[in-house]
């Protein structure tokens, strides 16, 4: 790239003393930031090693407790690999559901394709309680499935609701949109003309996939997935609705000791806890994402 | 560009995956027109009797009305806020831009449970929790990442020729911004607030963190009705929420493209 | 490394003196970090003349014209306009047309207004304004489109809007940043001369930055050639072409013969042949010799006296229209020749054996790069 170039992407040129300007016009949104943003979340990472009266009020003095509580009960630990475990298989599902899904609409062109866009980004946008509100209507013992099993003769309507399974079903296709549009992203790497060229060398279309498709899309499914575990793993609206008080995850726990046990310190302990799993993930996405180079 | 054939095994996998993913979407539809007490499917008898009952429902009006509201706040200050941010880092170009844009998007990545315990905790000892002050400051926070990032794409998108040709042309400064990048940016701007207004209003964690008995949005009190009783209310609502999306997903479409909106 | 012209025949480069130019940059410096752009560029351009900057890319033939736009700060040196030092004032204030490769067009303004704009920044009377937008448009032909927007007209329609929008304010010098690049060829001749015709019709001082050699030696009062940040030669066309200064100007600038040899006085031994120069020189050597100064005769041809005389072999001929290019083998060096095609048409072909003649003045000899 020429000097020339390099200034015009960095916009650097106009540069006749703006750096004081660009601050000013930085100064609100910083503001925000440090009131909603990096106050909260310091204070929150403070509370949990703090020492606090049974009133709630913190006596300035520093405590493990809530630490050493949660290394210590085994329900907690049960809790983190149960969070865990069920964000991997979200996660696993969510990829395999979406790819299908992401490949068609990268092949797909014009108006069709934007159709099929607003459908994977619409419910992105759509508030996941009235997406987990539809699972209920489909997975209930009065719901879609189990009306229709009925229909077809059994005897008993099949426990698809309050449990990990409704969970589960419900955090896959809520977390979908996610998964798609990183692989999209992922996707947008990938040159038809590579995928022609291999073909008029003799390769089957399922040979193409293999050898070609997949292995360009391995960064998008690397983002997809590390997203979606992510978003799996602090999900509390879905568990809670889904599971009705029956499924215990980590992030319904930080919900219900702030909210029900009135217990600050100690959700503020297990959402750190959340943080350090979304920090383990974000190393093993990093680690992945060299080694695909 | 050429329509290349899909196979049929690919055209049928997408298939069922778009009707999985669009399955509690579609089914909120016949069931908002149910007739009975209960939620169960399919109906036995249809109606509009859900759709009256929202206007009965005093507080999920309240919380409806209070939703509008908050995201046209959230969405105005948000313009206010991210318009001159997003041009003092695409355009000016300080030292440290990235580090600054990774900062100011930094909400977007904490997860919302996350973030509510923590403004819980701190808005509580200023007094601002279920207050609409602590509910505005919240949604700020989260839909600000979302206009920056959104406004800052479509700005650097546009050619910096163009404004360069408005200087040699003799305007300056202010009147280059005036006259050309700010109209230039409309349609960004358009997408940005569609979104942060969309997001406002469809936000539920961090609303739940913040709401009170006598202050909730609309989420919020959908979330309470679900969680407590099993009617199709919330299908009738849901109805009016899926197509209040859609209109602003497609004005997004129209204004900047999805693509370019959400896959970067 | 210095490079010395190949004659001693001084160079007429037209144009003022140095530093009494309408425009003048006296070293003009632009340093990114570690890397020189523009390493002290001293140029005069004369009122109303045309100058191209030529160079290939990355050469800082670009940079050069947006510091004299202002839209790049200087790292030193001075511009100055009309005896004027404009070094540290903003793009705004500098009263200069720029017409860009983009063309840089507002998009949500119609063709008028986007010509309009630079009058109104100068807070023009209304009528005025109008009367000179009418002008503008017609001298670029767009009569009856002024209610358009930009991107209902064709690429060259938009280059015109954006030459008329530079011309409309009577900049005091018009900047063109290879404003014919993203045409196609037909339209770009077309524009050429049509530039060229406007510009001499209002006097206007130009500088045309360009890559393409023929767009600057067709359009040019004079062409400033550069490379790696310096200037290599500064001549009027065919001073250009039948004088270039240093070998990296004979070789952008034309097709051109290159060998490698060693001077004795006039004779230079090129491998197993000697041939003669025009200019007394000794030790290494670079040698040009212009394809088309090459005369081909059939081979036993006794040439004329004086001049430079080579047997070879056409090892293969290419026919393009208006002339005929041959690959000579002569004593393990390969020439090439340019004849201009004639009525009728004598082309040798591949096999002939044939001599080639040239003027000793024609053998440009430089000092061999170090």
């Amino acid at each position: 790239m020429t000097a020339a170039a390099i200034s015009k992407v960095s916009g650097r040129d106009a540069d006749f003393g703006a750096a004081p300007i660009a601050l000013m016009l930085l100064v609100p949104i910083t503001i925000v930031n440090l009131i909603g943003f990096v106050l909260p979340v310091a204070n929150l990472a403070i509370l949990s090693v703090s020492e606090v009266r049974s009133s709630g009020a913190m006596t300035g003095g520093w405590s493990m407790a809530k630490w050493l509580l949660v290394a210590t009960d085994p329900f907690y630990w049960e809790l983190l690999w149960n969070s865990v475990r069920t964000s991997l298989v979200i996660t696993a599902l969510t990829l395999a559901v979406s790819y299908p899904i992401a490949l068609y609409l990268h092949r797909s062109t014009g108006l069709w394709r934007n159709a099929l866009l607003v459908m994977v980004i619409s419910p992105l946008l759509l508030s996941a309680v009235v997406r987990t509100y539809g699972w209920i209507a489909i997975l209930s013992d009065q719901g879609l499935v189990n009306q229709g099993l009925m229909a077809l003769g059994a005897s008993e309507p099949v426990r698809l609701m309050f449990n990990l399974t409704g969970v589960t079903i419900g955090l896959t296709e809520i977390l979908m949109p996610y998964m798609i549009v990183a692989l999209l992203a992922g996707l947008g790497r990938l040159d038809p003309r590579v995928e022609e060229a291999a073909a008029t060398l003799g390769a089957p279309p399922w040979r193409v996939f293999v050898r070609i498709v997949l292995p360009l899309s391995l960064p998008g499914i690397a983002l997809g997935s590390l997203l979606t575990f992510v978003l799996a793993i602090s999900s509390f609206i879905t568990p809670k609705l889904l599971g009705g008080g029956r499924v215990f995850l980590l992030a319904t726990e930080v919900y219900d000791q702030a909210m029900v046990t009135l217990d600050w310190p100690l959700a503020a302990t297990l959402s750190i806890i959340v943080l350090l799993v979304f920090g383990v993930a974000l190393a093993l996405y990093g680690r992945i994402l060299r080694s695909i180079g | 560009m050429d329509e290349r054939p899909i196979s049929p095994i690919l055209k049928i996998l997408a298939a069922v995956g778009f009707l999985f993913l669009l399955a509690p979407v579609l089914i909120v539809v016949p069931l908002s027109f149910s007739g009975e007490v209960f939620m169960a499917f399919p109906p036995e008898s249809w109606s509009l009797r859900w759709y009256a009952a929202i206007a009965e429902n005093e507080k999920m009006l309240a919380a409806f009305l209070f939703s509008l509201k908050l995201a046209t706040a959230v969405t105005a200050v948000n313009l206010f806020v991210a318009v001159p941010a997003a041009y003092a880092l695409v355009r000016l170009a300080p030292r440290g831009g990235d580090a600054m844009m990774g900062f100011f998007t930094a909400p977007l990545l904490l997860p919302s449970i996350v973030l509510g315990l923590a403004m819980l905790i701190v808005f509580s000892r200023a007094g601002l929790l279920a207050t609409p002050q602590g509910m505005f400051v919240a949604h700020l926070v989260v839909t600000l990442p979302y206009t920056l990032r959104v406004i800052a794409t479509a700005l650097s998108t546009l050619p910096i020729a163009v404004e360069e040709a408005a200087a040699t042309l003799g305007a300056s400064p202010v009147t280059v911004f005036r006259r050309v990048t700010l109209p230039m940016m409309v349609p960004g701007m358009i997408a940005a607030g569609s979104l942060s207004f969309l997001v406002s209003f469809d936000e539920v964690v961090l609303s739940l963190f913040m709401s009170g008995p006598r202050l909730s949005t609309l989420p919020v009190e959908m979330y309470n009705h679900v969680e407590n009783r099993a009617d199709p209310l919330v299908a009738a609502v849901s109805v009016l929420l899926v197509v209040f999306t859609l209109v602003a997903v497609v004005v997004v479409d129209r204004s900047l493209g999805l693509a370019k909106t959400f896959v970067r | 490394m210095m490079h010395q012209a190949p004659t001693d025949m001084t160079v007429a480069a037209a144009g003022p003196r140095a530093g009494q130019g309408y425009l003048s940059l006296q070293g003009l410096t632009k340093r990114y970090h570690d890397f020189l752009a523009v390493e002290a560029i001293d140029l005069d351009v004369a009122q109303g003349e045309f100058v191209a900057l030529l160079g290939p890319s990355g050469c800082g033939k670009t940079t050069t014209l947006r510091m004299i736009a202002g839209l790049v700060p200087t790292s030193g040196g001075r511009i100055v306009v009309a005896g004027q030092d404009l070094t540290a004032v903003p793009p705004h204030k500098r009263d200069m047309g720029l017409v860009f490769q983009s063309y840089a067009l507002f998009p949500h303004m119609t063709i008028a207004q986007n010509v309009a704009f630079g009058l109104e920044m100068r807070r023009l009377p209304r009528m005025e304004i109008a009367a000179r937008v009418a002008e503008a448009v017609a001298m670029v032909r767009l009569e009856g489109r002024e209610d358009r927007r930009p991107a209902q007209l064709s690429g060259g329609q938009q280059q015109r809007v954006a030459l008329a929008r530079a011309l409309v304010v009577r900049p005091s010098i018009l900047l063109f940043d290879e404003p014919l690049s993203n045409l196609d060829a037909k339209l770009r001749e077309e524009m050429r001369s049509e530039i060229r015709e406007i510009q001499q019709r209002l006097g206007t001082t130009a500088l045309f930055v360009t890559h393409d050699q023929d767009e600057a030696l067709t359009m040019s009062d004079r062409i400033v050639v550069m490379s790696h940040g310096r200037i290599e030669q500064i001549g009027r066309p065919e001073d250009l072409y039948e004088r270039p200064a240093t070998p990296f100007v004979a070789r952008f600038v034309g097709r051109t013969n290159r060998f490698t040899g060693n001077a004795h006085g006039t004779t230079i031994r090129l491998g197993d042949l000697a041939v003669r120069a025009a200019t007394q020189r000794s030790g290494p050597v670079e040698v040009m010799i212009r394809p088309h100064r090459v005369a081909l005769a059939a081979a036993g041809c006794v040439p004329a006296d004086g001049l430079n005389s080579v047997t070879g072999i056409v090892r293969r001929t290419t026919y393009s229209g208006d002339f005929v290019q041959y690959l000579v083998d002569a004593d393990g060096l390969t020439f090439m020749v340019e004849e201009a095609t004639v009525g009728h048409g004598r082309i040798a072909p591949a096999g002939t054996a044939v001599t080639l003649t040239w003027a000793p003045a024609d053998t440009l000899v430089y000092e061999a790069a170090p």
